[in-house]
């Protein structure tokens, strides 16, 4: 932890969720950090978790973001049209009723 | 919770599909992670699982449509597993899937994303298990939204081989399906326009296609079918028979694909139908026709009735009112009276079978186009013959997407099974059909291809004269030219120069020859002519081209028509961007060989492959390899004499060419030293030939440069200095080495600037011209000059602009448009023709710089006022 912000790598798969940054979620009220340098696949499930992680850090108030996505992984995220995903990994808003390009 | 109002149930049927597309969502992004490997290893296990459970699909499809077979249910399921398989196990999906090495090319596959995918009535297991396959092999998420009388066993069919796909590692929810409600319809319509969908994947009746096309969607969809066969004497009858049964028992007819109208030979006619008979088929008399017409078509929508579809033949005679005690295979129906109109000439999934007589092969094929047209354009055809020829009219004719052969025509259509056509359930019918496709559709539709072009291996190439000779008294060796009977051309003045003697002094022993010497300094084509008509009576084998630009490139043209004289000079003549790409053929070998010996040091004709003619008013290049001289004597005893102002006028054609191929887009490292070389003996020649005029070492030097720049824009063509001295030569009579000059100070300026339009040419992948005029100062010799400000050439530049200024005024040689004594008021006038005739000359696109009109103005105006030093 530096300044408060919580960083957290994910190693591998994410097929599930990880225990370990739903605990951080709740125990921390500094930004999160999810590297995703070394996460080599994403599975619905995962996918799934992600984008609840991305609701219970909006009701908490606290801000989550996604580093060091490999390309890999971030077409998965746009492929499944999640708005959240994107707006964690620093994308623009793909809102409908927002004017210009759409992530 | 139970909906209540008509908007509860609304709203919960929206919710339905939003959380159906969402999970084909996510499963797609997910797929899009999957290895070729993992992808085949799902394959395989999917295919597995309905090889084994093909039987029992089968079963409960007859039993939940009461429509078929059961036996070839389970024949249909497995050419949807196994056959499928066998043909798509190797194929490539995932990743680059094709290489192109002769296109420079390769093609990545990405998935579609999610598909909505409708399942019929008649095929409602097959068509689920053939396209969950198709879908897993492409990576594609697939919801099925079933018939609503087939929903439990087509739910089954995507039930299982989804279980099986998810144990081999499949993303969960690939495959989903609407079940089986009161509601099912209404929910595959708020599918069919989902957002989340990327495309459907229709298979059905014609009102579901037709809803899928609506949707505003892409659509794979598939047009009506009325497949007619035509029976051609040639055929084995028997066999031919029994193929047919095969067919339209298959399933009891609810193959799309299968026959419908019969069109027989007359000759093979009794043959035929005494075949049908014995093998167990009802053929009925023109009064039982009408019976079954009335119990099979709806005569409401005078379509096939819908109750009857894939019903056994005893149970639609029994409807029929036609009593019979032994099991029937098949009805046949002679269509008496006009077949377009015949109630019985449409599509009858059933084994229901129309059958015409004809007398010929025209009446034959006649006849099939009625049915083919009378709805079911685009679908299947199907013809029995011995005769390839018989075989190619048909296929020719007919507009279907397959044309079965000598074989079933359902299990034909298929694929996989009697032909190499690929395996599916789904038969695109082209535009026929309203479909975008004639496909048997499968998983090369499902695949968003991406296509990655490599830049084009440009071809660089260069070609020149191959034999050059080159020293001053090089005229003898025309003495060893192998030639019995040589033709001079050239020009008048060259003969009172004794030129002509000196080339006929040096002929080898016993050469006969025969001069023409009417080359003017515009030939036109007429006087090409002339010389081809004198060379007809001569027979020439040598042609020797003696004299200046135009008597060079006379002479081409004269070997070309004497040579070929089939050809027509306007075909010849037709402009092109590229010359790779010109649509204008040239002859591959000359017959007759040609020596040019030039007389002036300047167009370097010698060696290049234009030559350049008057056309009525207008000029035309011919450009081609077939051109070039076979040797080329550069001998400058032949320019000792020039005159100063010729002299100095063809040096700048040399030092123009030399400047324009080193800047031009096609210039390569071959004419690059060319150039540069001309350019240096030009500055050091002309200045040391104009203070000794006779000097011939250094006429000798001279005449090199030119040769050398004329190897130069031969293979770098020139730029838009020649664009501009044309046109300017052209309307004022300004000779062209002359014109060049006028233009040089500002065309060097023009191009040494950053273009304001980049010039698009695959062989010209860096703005490079400042450099190169800076390299060429360097190789010159000269000295950077101080520019403040400026690039890092600039310095160089100048001093290029300087060089060419001084040799200018050191030759007496104009350097403005003014200075060639035009007025102003006369040349202003004559502007907009000079832009057009520029900008459409050929010169200007090897220009480094895209020469844009209004630039063209520009160049032309501030070409006027007299130089002053750079
Ligand atoms: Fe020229």
């Amino acid at each position: 932890m530096i300044n408060n912000e919580m960083r957290v790598r994910i190693l591998g798969q994410l097929d599930r969720g990880v225990d370990e940054i739903d605990k951080m979620l709740i125990s921390g009220d500094g930004p999160l950090e999810i590297d995703f340098s070394a996460c080599t696949f994403v599975a619905v499930d995962g996918l799934e978790w992600l984008e609840e992680l991305m609701l219970r850090a909006d009701s908490a108030k606290r801000s989550v973001h996604f580093v060091n996505v490999p390309p890999v992984i971030y077409k998965v995220f746009k492929i499944s049209h999640i708005e959240s995903l994107m707006r964690a990994c620093g994308g623009v808003s793909s809102n409908k009723s927002s004017k210009g390009p759409v992530c | 919770m139970a909906a209540t109002t008509k908007e509860e149930l609304e709203l919960m049927l929206t919710e339905r599909a939003q959380s159906l597309t969402r999970q084909a969502r996510l499963a797609a992004a997910v797929f899009s992670q999957y290895s070729q490997e993992q992808v085949d290893a799902i394959v395989k296990a999917m295919t597995t699982c309905a090889i084994d459970n093909a039987p029992r699909l089968a079963k409960m499809a007859h039993e939940e449509t009461r429509m078929g077979v059961t036996e070839d249910k389970v024949l249909k399921n497995l050419v949807a597993s196994e056959f499928l398989y066998a043909q798509i196990k190797d194929k490539r999906t995932v990743g680059v899937i094709k290489e192109l090495p002769e296109l420079n090319m390769v093609e990545v596959a990405e998935p579609i994303g999610v598909i909505l995918g409708l399942a019929p009535v008649t095929n409602p297991t097959s068509t689920v298990i053939f396209k969950s396959i198709c879908c897993a092999k492409t990576r594609n998420s697939i919801i099925f939204s079933p018939h609503l009388m087939a929903a439990e066993s087509s739910n089954l069919a995507a039930k299982l081989l989804y279980e099986a796909a998810v144990a081999a590692g499949a993303p969960k929810g690939f495959i989903s399906w609407v079940d089986k409600s009161s509601r099912l319809r209404r929910l595959s319509e708020i599918l069919f326009s989902h957002p989340e969908v990327d495309l459907i994947f229709a298979t059905g009746g014609t009102q579901m296609v037709k809803a899928a096309y609506s949707s505003g969607k892409p659509a794979l969809g598939v047009g009506a079918g009325n497949t007619p066969v035509y029976v051609h004497k040639s055929c084995n009858v028997p066999s031919a028979a029994m193929e047919i049964i095969i067919s339209k028992t298959f399933d009891n007819g609810t193959e799309c694909p299968s026959e419908q109208t019969l069109i027989i030979d007359r000759e093979v006619a009794d043959e035929l139908i005494e075949e049908f008979r014995r093998c167990g088929c009802y053929i009925c008399n023109e009064e039982e026709v009408e019976k079954v017409a009335d119990a099979v078509i709806d005569a409401r929508t005078g379509g096939m009735n819908y109750r009857l579809v894939g019903q056994p033949a005893n149970l639609i005679l029994e409807q029929s009112g036609i009593k019979v005690d032994r099991h029937i295979k098949m009805i046949l129906c002679p269509l008496k009276g006009e077949l377009r109109q015949h109630r019985l000439a449409v599509e009858k999934l059933m084994p229901v079978l129309g059958y015409v007589l004809v007398d010929s092969v025209e009446e034959g094929i006649n006849r099939s186009l009625d049915i083919n047209y009378g709805g079911g354009t685009g679908h299947t055809a199907g013809i029995f013959s011995e005769d390839d020829a018989v075989i190619e009219r048909f296929a020719d004719a007919i507009n279907a997407g397959r044309i079965i052969v000598n074989s079933p025509s359902s299990i034909g259509g298929l694929g996989g099974v009697y032909n190499h056509l690929n395996t599916t359930l789904s038969f695109g019918c082209g535009t026929g059909g309203g479909n975008i496709t004639t496909d048997n559709v499968g998983i090369k539709n499902l695949i968003n291809y991406k296509r990655v072009p490599r830049r084009k291996n440009y071809l660089i190439s260069f070609q020149t004269t191959k034999n050059i000779y080159s020293n001053p008294g090089s005229i003898e060796h025309l003495k060893s030219l192998k030639c019995k009977n040589a033709f001079i051309i050239t020009s008048r003045s060259a003969s009172r120069r004794g030129h002509l003697s000196m080339v006929t002094e040096n002929l080898p022993a016993g050469c006969h020859s025969d001069a023409f010497t009417d080359i003017g300094t515009e030939p036109d084509f007429s006087t090409i002519q002339k010389a081809v008509q004198a060379m007809r009576f001569s027979k020439p084998d040598a042609i020797i081209a003696l004299g200046g630009g135009s008597v060079l490139d006379a002479a081409k043209i004269i070997r070309l028509f004497y040579d070929y004289p089939e050809l027509d000079v306007k075909e010849l003549a037709v402009n092109f961007l590229d010359f790779h790409h010109r649509m204008v053929e040239f002859p591959q070998v000359m017959k007759t060989q040609l020596v040019a010996i030039p007389t002036t040091s300047g167009t370097g004709s010698e060696v290049t492959p234009f030559a350049v003619l008057k056309d009525g008013y207008r000029k035309v290049s011919m450009i081609d390899e077939c051109m070039l001289p076979d040797v080329a004597i550069i001998d400058a005893q032949f320019t000792k004499s020039l005159p100063r102002d010729i002299t100095s006028d063809t040096a700048f054609d040399a030092l123009t060419h030399a400047l324009e191929s080193l800047v031009s887009t096609f210039s390569s490292d071959y004419t690059d030293g060319l150039a540069l070389e001309a350019l240096r003996l030009i500055f050091e020649a002309l200045p040391a030939t104009l203070k000794n005029p006779s000097s011939i070492l250094f006429r000798h030097k001279l005449h090199n440069a030119a040769t050398l720049a004329g190897m130069a824009i031969g293979n770098a063509s020139v730029g838009v200095n020649h664009a501009l001295a044309h046109a300017l030569g052209a309307r004022f009579n300004i000779p062209h080495g002359r014109a060049n000059a006028v233009f040089l100070m500002s065309t060097i300026e023009y191009n040494s600037q950053i273009p304001s339009k980049f010039v698009s040419i695959p062989c010209y992948p860096l703005w490079v011209a400042d450099r190169k005029y800076a390299r060429a100062a360097q190789f010159v010799g000269l000295k950077e000059e101080a520019v403040a400000d400026a690039g890092p050439y600039a310095g160089y530049i100048l001093a290029l602009r300087r060089a060419v200024y001084d040799l200018g005024r050191l030759a007496g040689q104009p350097l403005s448009v003014g200075e060639l004594g035009i007025p102003l008021e006369e040349y202003m006038a004559a502007l907009p023709e000079l832009v057009e005739t520029a900008f459409n000359d050929m010169s200007v696109r090897s220009n480094p710089r895209y020469t844009l009109a209004p630039e063209v103005v520009e160049l032309f105006k501030g070409a006027y006022a007299p130089r002053e030093r750079p």
